[in-house]
């Protein structure tokens, strides 16, 4: 739902943003389980098996990462390599099945028992927890701990990355966080009662069916309060996975080494192969694929695919090769057509924009086929729940652009002869760049002139792109961006970007600003039902929203991962489009 | 001569509160006048989707929403006595000289400069010594055998060393030699006290790979310094006395010609020690370099405050050092 968009960018380019969810090609509901298989090293083995399977304790595992994470601390991360780094040395009340293909988008309880149960209509949720859930140092997790981590996300002073589903979703909306409200023993959040040591109760605003899918965020890993350092905390997590922190230099590397008080039976959905865990940060993504192929590397945590050199060289040679996987991520990249700057105010303006996109530059923009993506005609991409397949815009079956349509368009709009509007772009981002300078070739094809305007990628979303006034005041027609799903349905994928409600004044996520109250309607209806009649309202909003024009798709985004020879139990994690962290391991 | 350095010191001190006033106010004074608010300012560091009090409690807990004096005062306050910052749970005191509080790390700047310091120096003071030794080597033979081979071809060599950029051969270097044939393999920074061969054998190309670029620029420097040198009246009168020519080159010429040369170089390792940046970014190696580019990326100004006054720092002090080093030489500098 809200935007995972890492910021991450790199003085050397290459793709910047963050990366979330899935990465099956398949759209499987979330239920659905499949038996993880075990396959031969293959190029896309690690995408539907487990390559190199293996239970053999011992060794070094080493991940080199571009970039530094944006906090160690489960409370205070939103970058996807950290999501699933996280696995290491936390227990979430919920976790994604720890296995390939499909079968990884299923919610699975991981420090809880079972998957709770609603009652009162809805607006009550009961977990418990596991009651023999030790800490590192020993002491026993209760359902406090829990609370006291949720709690302390509500203080973005010092928890400024995470998301902030609690305060939107449970009642107490305006609790400051136990560093204010030092009162009832630091429990304070009245919206949550722990009424024993296992017990978890959470109070709901409104129904809200996709609350598991938010407790799976490690924010809902516990904290013991005596041990809690508040924005020091990031620098040794108190762990209850299968590592603790040995040492940590603050965005150079962390060493991580054995909990001696994980126990396997309680955490089925990590695995405790190796005897150290190494994390060198701020990496150069060329030196990080040189160590990959050269074995000095085991992983790439980032997850965002190796650089264009390291793609020739491994697609090139056999047997590089097999040792890569291509999975699509579930990121899509798109150009958001604003719905309140004339004259894309008029919906045959911005039909016009979506007929005459040539979808091939674009997809070549973002690195072509393997290292760019599929061409998208949805908004959704395949691996959501509820995905639809449909092309209303002929972006697969001409994805040079339908010129013809486009001029009709034009001439519907009343501009026949084209017009002029302005492009937000980040221009320290290669990819999008190139996607703004593609899509300004193709629109002059039709006589529409777009011009440029390249903004950093920091305040992009805060003071450009997303600031209404700001895109209003400087006629921003169109602006490039990503999204990913915080989890793998349509909820997660589309409400941000196309509920009226999330219209925001700063940080805005509907930058096309649309309100279109078919689609208002759409998301109340979904928190009122489930199953297929609930999977089905999000292809209903995607078809809604591309009729409307609002988002022109350009590519399912798709990377390049090299998996080390020597790591075992590697696989693709479909709800993060990268590599499980939680499990592998090395072969001496 | 201790009245010359302590009014040298003194002038330092201003320099570095003139050079803190004008980066303050590049970082904090100049996006007002674009039109840029505090609020804005602190919406960049408060996640996604905040609500308005939620960039309000950043906006103060980060003192943006002061008066510019209160704020740079405030800053010049941390870095003489300390400052007390928020962390949560409690009050943290971060002691002389604090350079502020990162807005995205959310840790005070100075520990972190001072952790990434070694690192540069690691890499500054190693080249420093390899191209000093060899430019000056390479600049007086050529100077001495003008129009020989090897002065064509070392001058030459020497072009091309000052025309590459440290990330090219840095590249080229990392490829060859790490990793098509791996004498420096898995090329890392290492702690010296870790491990102390490891150490020296992992900045053995970040040194070749700097040094390349300053001692092709020291060698030109010094052939020409030479050359001149070696033609004054004086050199001659010394070899007309009879003296051995290694004396002659040595004692007259060379030190002559090494002045500017010392000048030149108080300043480049002083820019050197304020972040190789480069040489880091190329070798992936944790320094002040590398905390620069970072620091710019997020925008995270106290960061970038404190790099910069640390490289002016090391500027400032280099120049110094060099102006002490003239007012012995030269003892009409001191009045």
């Amino acid at each position: 739902m809200k935007r995972r968009s890492i910021i991450a960018a790199t003085a050397v380019g290459a793709i910047s943003a963050l990366l979330i969810s899935a990465c099956s090609s398949s759209s499987s509901s979330s239920g659905s389980s499949t038996t993880p298989t075990t396959g031969a090293v293959a190029f896309n083995a690690g995408i539907s098996n487990v390559v190199n399977p293996s239970s053999t304790k011992g060794g070094t595992l080493t991940f080199d990462v571009r970039g530094t994470p944006d906090s160690f601390d489960p409370g205070n991360t939103y970058y996807a390599w950290v999501l699933d780094f996280d696995h290491l040395f936390t227990m979430p009340l919920f976790g994604y099945k720890s296995c390939p293909g499909s079968c990884g988008e299923q919610l699975v309880p991981d420090l809880a028992t079972s998957m709770g149960t609603t009652s009162d209509n809805g607006l009550t949720y009961t977990v418990n927890i596991q009651p023999d859930v030790k800490f590192e140092n020993g002491t026993v997790v209760t359902s406090q701990d829990v609370k006291y981590a949720i709690e302390r996300t509500y203080d973005r002073s010092v928890m400024a990355n995470g998301p902030t589903y609690y305060q939107a979703l449970l009642t107490d909306p305006t609790y400051p966080g136990p560093y204010k409200d030092r009162s009832k023993n630091l429990m304070g959040l009245t919206a949550i009662d722990t009424p024993n040591a296992t017990t978890l109760v959470f109070h709901l605003q409104s129904a809200f069916p996709d609350l598991p899918y938010v407790l799976a965020f490690p924010n809902t890993a516990p904290v013991l309060p005596s041990a809690d350092t508040g924005s020091n905390y990031q620098l040794h997590p108190l762990s209850t996975g299968p590592y603790m922190f040995k040492s940590y230099a603050l965005n150079k590397q962390l060493v991580m080494v054995d909990n001696p008080n994980w126990n396997p039976a309680t955490d089925p959905n990590a695995k405790q192969l190796a005897t150290q865990i190494i994390v060198n940060m701020n990496v150069n993504q060329a030196d990080i694929d040189n160590n990959l192929i050269a074995g000095n590397a085991d992983i790439d945590a980032y997850g965002a695919g190796v650089g264009p050199a390291a793609q020739a060289r491994i697609l090139g040679s056999s047997s590089l090769k097999a040792d890569a996987d291509n999975p699509i991520n579930g990121f899509g990249r798109f150009v958001y057509i604003n719905t309140k700057v004339a004259p894309l105010t008029n919906l045959h303006c911005r039909e016009a924009v979506e007929f005459a996109a040539n979808k091939t530059t674009m997809q070549t923009a973002w690195g072509g086929p393997v290292a760019g993506g599929e061409i998208a005609s949805t908004i959704d991409p395949p691996n959501i729940v509820g995905y639809k397949s449909f092309d209303y815009y002929n972006a697969l079956s001409q994805p040079a652009g339908d010129i013809t349509a486009a001029k009709q368009q034009l001439a519907l709009c009343g501009q026949p002869n084209g017009f002029t509007t302005n492009m937000a772009y980040r221009s320290d981002n290669p990819q999008e760049t190139a996607e703004a300078t593609a899509l300004q070739a193709s629109l002059g094809a039709v006589g529409i002139k777009l011009t440029l305007k390249g903004f950093p990628s920091g305040p992009y979303y805060t003071n450009f792109a997303g600031d209404p006034a700001y895109v209003h005041a400087h006629d921003i027609g169109l602006a490039g961006g990503g999204w990913g799903a915080d989890w793998p349905d349509g909820y997660g994928f589309l409400d941000e970007l196309l509920n009226g409600n999330a219209i925001a004044a700063t940080g805005n996520t509907n930058i096309s600003e649309i309100n279109d109250p078919v689609i208002n309607n759409l998301f109340a209806q979904s928190s009122k039902v489930s199953g297929a009649t609930r999977t089905a309202i999000w292809s209903q909003i995607d078809e809604a929203a591309m009729k409307d024009a609002v988002i022109l798709p350009a590519v399912y985004q798709k990377v390049l991962l090299y998996r080390n020879p020597a790591v075992t139990n590697v696989y693709v994690q479909s709800y993060y489009g990268m590599y499980n962290y939680a499990v592998m391991g090395v072969s001496s | 001569m201790i009245y010359f350095i302590i009014r040298r010191l003194i002038m330092t001190v201003f320099l570095l509160l003139l050079v803190s006033l004008i980066t303050f106010a590049i970082f904090f004074l100049v996006p007002r006048l674009a039109g840029q608010t505090t609020y804005q300012l602190a919406a960049q560091y408060v996640g996604r989707n905040p609500i308005p009090s939620e960039i309000k409690a950043v906006e103060v807990k980060l003192g943006l929403n002061a008066p510019l004096y209160l704020q740079y005062g405030r800053y010049i306050k941390g870095i003489v006595a300390g400052i007390h910052y928020n962390n949560g749970p409690d009050v943290s005191y971060c002691p002389f000289p604090c350079f502020g509080y990162s807005f995205r790390n959310q840790q005070p700047v100075w520990p972190q400069l001072i952790s990434d310091a070694p690192v540069t120096l690691s890499i500054a003071a190693g080249a420093a010594v390899l191209w000093l030794i060899g430019g000056v080597s390479i600049g007086v033979l050529s100077a001495l055998r003008r129009g020989s081979f090897f002065d064509r071809l070392s001058m030459g060599v020497a072009l091309a060393g000052v025309s590459l950029p440290v990330f090219f051969t840095g590249l080229i270097a990392l490829e060859l030699f790490s990793y098509k044939w791996p004498i420096f393999p898995n090329v890392h920074y290492v702690g010296i006290t870790t491990d102390p061969l490891l150490w020296a054998r992992n900045l053995v190309l970040p040194w070749i790979t700097l040094a390349f670029l300053y001692a092709a620029l020291y060698a030109r420097l010094t052939r020409a310094g030479m050359l001149e040198t070696m033609g004054e009246d004086y050199i001659r009168t010394a070899r007309a006395k009879g003296l051995a020519e290694r004396k002659v080159v040595v004692k007259h010429g060379l030190r002559a010609a090494l002045t500017p040369i010392v000048t030149i170089f108080g300043l480049d390792l002083g820019l050197l020690l304020g972040g190789a940046i480069l040489t880091e970014t190329t070798f992936s190696f944790p320094g002040l370099g590398q905390f620069t580019i970072l620091a710019i990326q997020n925008q995270d100004l106290p960061e970038i405050m404190g790099v910069v006054m640390i490289a002016s720092f090391f500027v400032v002090i280099a120049n110094m050092i060099v102006d002490i080093l003239y007012a012995v030489v030269d003892p009409r500098v001191r009045f």
